[in-house]
């Protein structure tokens, strides 16, 4: 550099030469900027057992770019962790539309984390995928809101149905209900003794327990003592590892012919793992079994990539509950935008009330508050479970459908004492 | 008046022409939202350390008043459509009974023993919440807030403003607190109960009286906590993390005065919410717990306490 006024002007020119993408992008080449998707994920905190749905946001995102982006625009992903907690939901959200400009937001995870979320993105008129929200929008009704999860038409009370019409078919008249004192488990417990007023059941017993309940066995007797002829349970993984176990060691009536229904835990390789053989029997509810009537090429693809991974970052091996759904919310945004061509909120939200949508867990349409027209919550049964090996999970047979009737795969086998020591 | 009190007055008044200007110099409204969180910890802390900092009393039950502030304003707005202002006023009304009832039963207690004990208010208040169906038990709340007045721009930029209004109050209030015969009569109790006794110091009213303000304080900063997040459940309006950084914050900053919750506050959860959109990931929980260490270990009496060693004052 000889001079000082050389080496000004080269400052200038290579200031120029940096300021020019932020002056130029934003109006000449706004078509060829990424199309964000922004979202929240509880990577940290009591829910971080679900942050494996990040590997289906991640899936998508790959095979959508490889195949050429949206509307000749790459995807780009932004997460923020929440770390489970509804308090830092409204700030993510903010820094994602008003900081970051993303087009297209997914919901963090389960009802109460999206709840703080409906009210901002109903003021603001945003496009959203909802993940696994139960009755998630029945209060906002935004109609610019989908959920990727199966729940169905009025949720909050009718998605584990599927126990109930199974019960129905058994002919029983009694049945109990228990449940964990939280909002998940609650809100299935509320919903499963409105269906069984409904079929004419009678509940012979109804009780929650406190969420750090360890030691079930009074409640177990107490359950025997009102002779029920099924048993709904609404439990968290820790409880319903300890429900499963006091049910090995106290027993239950030779009466008792469907024992499950809205136990979390036994839908993950965790607990798959650890309780093995002692799950067979259980009638539970799930979103994804490898059964035959839900196996396509689309979800075997999806699983051989996903499995590695999860592997590689220790989380849930098997993933058969969140992951295909997350991946799900991808294909929903992708068919908004490639459908109305548009990044519109309102453009994209009409599209998908007006077309169903096919996905790798199969064709989805919606309602007028973005719940899926059909309830597509299966009630498996586990059998023929053998040591604690989770490689035999990947089989069919191992999770039979026993509703909804269009997968079925097999019928129940009953009571649960017999189908317990097969 | 002292200049001292002169400049902490002008300080009060920048301070509140900033929080109701702010909103229409910044349009984007991420700030407020993310603002908000750092001035309800600013309250926090400096509620928790009016007993917690002043007498020496460590109290693990922040959130049980953050809580119990947080669900009486839910339920007054979404029963009686009280407006906010209303309900800030019940809820510090109320957090006020709340810890003098605490303190009656808990302060004959001292030491490990009180903080087990504060902890325990925490538990049973969410346990009442999660079975009050009216409160929307286990399931939560949803609180949709009214329009926000013509003077503010929007409802996060709102709820800024009444949350610079209260931490301004909280703090004003430490300082009076500090400075006037209660805070001199509670830091006689911080450094030996039984001499500032047998000094005819009125020990038991002393403390009753802190905790009073104290538990005041902390249910206000919950008052506006449903309607800036539009949904209340009991896990959250109860999580331990709020008591942990009400006792975090004014470490970090110091206890011995009013400045020290407020500089802990400002810092931490300053670092908290840059951590949640910038590192996020499990490492921003490491990191936090990193700076928590460092102050610790390098500052023991906090931030002010270093500054105030440095100038010479008193340690009390």
């Amino acid at each position: 550099m000889k001079t000082r006024r050389q080496f000004h002007k080269l400052m200038a020119v290579t200031a120029a030469g940096l300021a020019a993408p932020a002056i130029l992008g934003s109006k000449v080449f706004a078509q060829d900027k990424p199309i964000r998707v922004g979202a929240s994920v509880s990577l940290t905190g009591p829910l971080a057992s679900t942050k494996n749905g990040q590997i289906g946001y991640e899936l998508w995102r790959d095979d959508v770019n490889a195949a050429g982006g949206l509307l000749g625009r790459k995807v780009e992903l932004v997460i923020y962790d929440d770390q489970s907690s509804a308090a830092n939901v409204p700030a993510i959200y903010s820094k994602l539309v008003d900081v970051d400009a993303c087009d297209v937001l997914f919901s963090p995870y389960g009802a109460n984390l999206s709840a703080p979320v409906m009210p901002f993105i109903k003021q603001r008129d945003l496009f959203m995928i909802g993940m696994f929200g139960l009755a998630g929008n029945d209060v906002a009704k935004h109609d610019k809101f989908f959920h990727s999860g199966p729940w169905g038409p009025n949720s909050g009370r009718d998605w584990a149905r599927g126990f109930f019409d199974l019960a129905k078919a058994q002919g029983v008249k009694k049945i109990a209900i228990i449940n964990a004192d939280l909002e998940f488990s609650k809100n299935a417990a509320k919903g499963g003794a409105d269906v069984a007023k409904e079929y004419g059941m009678e509940v012979v017993f109804n009780q929650s327990y406190p969420p750090n309940t360890s030691d079930f066995s009074s409640m177990i007797r107490n359950i025997n003592a009102g002779d029920p002829e099924a048993i709904f349970i609404a439990s968290y993984p820790a409880d319903s590892t300890a429900i499963i176990r006091g049910v090995k060691e106290i027993g239950i009536s030779d009466k008792v012919k469907l024992f499950g229904g809205a136990m979390i835990g036994p839908q993950y390789g965790a607990l798959l793992g650890s309780l093995g053989p002692e799950l067979n029997g259980l009638v539970n509810s799930h979103t994804f079994v490898p059964e035959p009537t839900m196996q396509t090429p689309a979800i075997k693809s999806f699983f051989d990539r996903y499995t590695p991974i999860a592997v590689k970052q220790g989380v849930d091996p098997l993933g058969f509950y969140i992951p295909p759904f997350y991946y799900v919310a991808g294909q929903l945004a992708a068919a908004a935008i490639t459908g109305s061509k548009s990044v519109d909120p309102a453009k994209m939200a009409a599209f998908l009330h007006a077309n169903a949508v096919d996905t790798i867990v199969g064709k989805i349409a919606f309602t007028e508050i973005g719940d899926w027209k059909e309830r597509r919550v299966l009630m498996v049964q586990l059998r023929g479970i053998k040591g604690n090996d989770l490689e035999q999970f990947r089989n069919p047979g191992h999770q039979v459908i026993l509703d909804p009737p269009s997968l079925k795969t097999g019928e129940l086998a009953a009571p649960y004492n017999k189908a317990r020591a097969s | 008046m002292r200049k001292n009190s002169l400049v902490f007055l002008a300080g009060i008044v920048i301070v509140l022409a900033l929080g109701f200007l702010m909103p229409w110099l910044l349009r984007n409204p991420f700030y407020f939202f993310a603002g908000y969180v750092v001035l309800q910890y600013v309250t926090i802390a400096t509620g928790w350390n009016i007993l917690g900092g002043y007498a020496g009393y460590i109290n693990f039950g922040a959130a049980g008043f953050f809580g119990a502030g947080v669900y009486l304003s839910a339920f007054l707005f979404t029963s009686f459509g009280l407006p906010l202002p209303l309900c800030i006023l019940a809820a510090a009304i109320v957090g006020a009974i709340l810890g003098v009832l605490m303190g009656y039963l808990t302060l004959r207690i001292q030491g490990v023993y009180f903080a087990i004990a504060t902890l325990g208010l925490v538990v049973v208040l969410e346990t009442i919440v999660h079975n009050i169906s009216g409160l929307g038990g286990a399931s939560g709340m949803a609180v949709y807030g009214p329009r926000p007045p013509a003077w503010s721009p929007g409802p996060s930029q709102y709820n800024f403003t009444v949350m610079v209004v209260i931490a301004v109050v909280s703090v004003a209030l430490a300082r009076w607190v500090e400075i006037s015969w209660i805070g001199r009569g509670l830091r006689a109790v911080r450094a030996s109960e039984d001499a500032a006794e047998c000094s005819g110091v009125p020990t038991l009213r002393l403390k009753l009286v802190a905790c009073a303000l104290s538990g005041a304080v902390l249910a206000a900063a919950g008052a506006p906590y449903p309607f800036y997040t539009s949904f209340v459940e009991p896990v959250t309006a109860f999580s331990l993390i709020i008591g942990l950084n009400a006792i975090a914050m004014p470490l970090i900053g110091g206890t011995r005065t009013w400045v020290g919750p407020v500089i802990g506050a400002l810092l931490l959860a300053s670092v908290q919410q840059i951590a949640t959109v910038t590192i996020s990931s499990e490492l921003n929980i490491l990191f936090v717990g990193a700076v928590l260490i460092a102050f610790v270990a390098f500052a023991p009496g906090g931030i002010s306490d270093l500054f105030g060693r440095k100038k010479g004052r008193a340690r009390l």
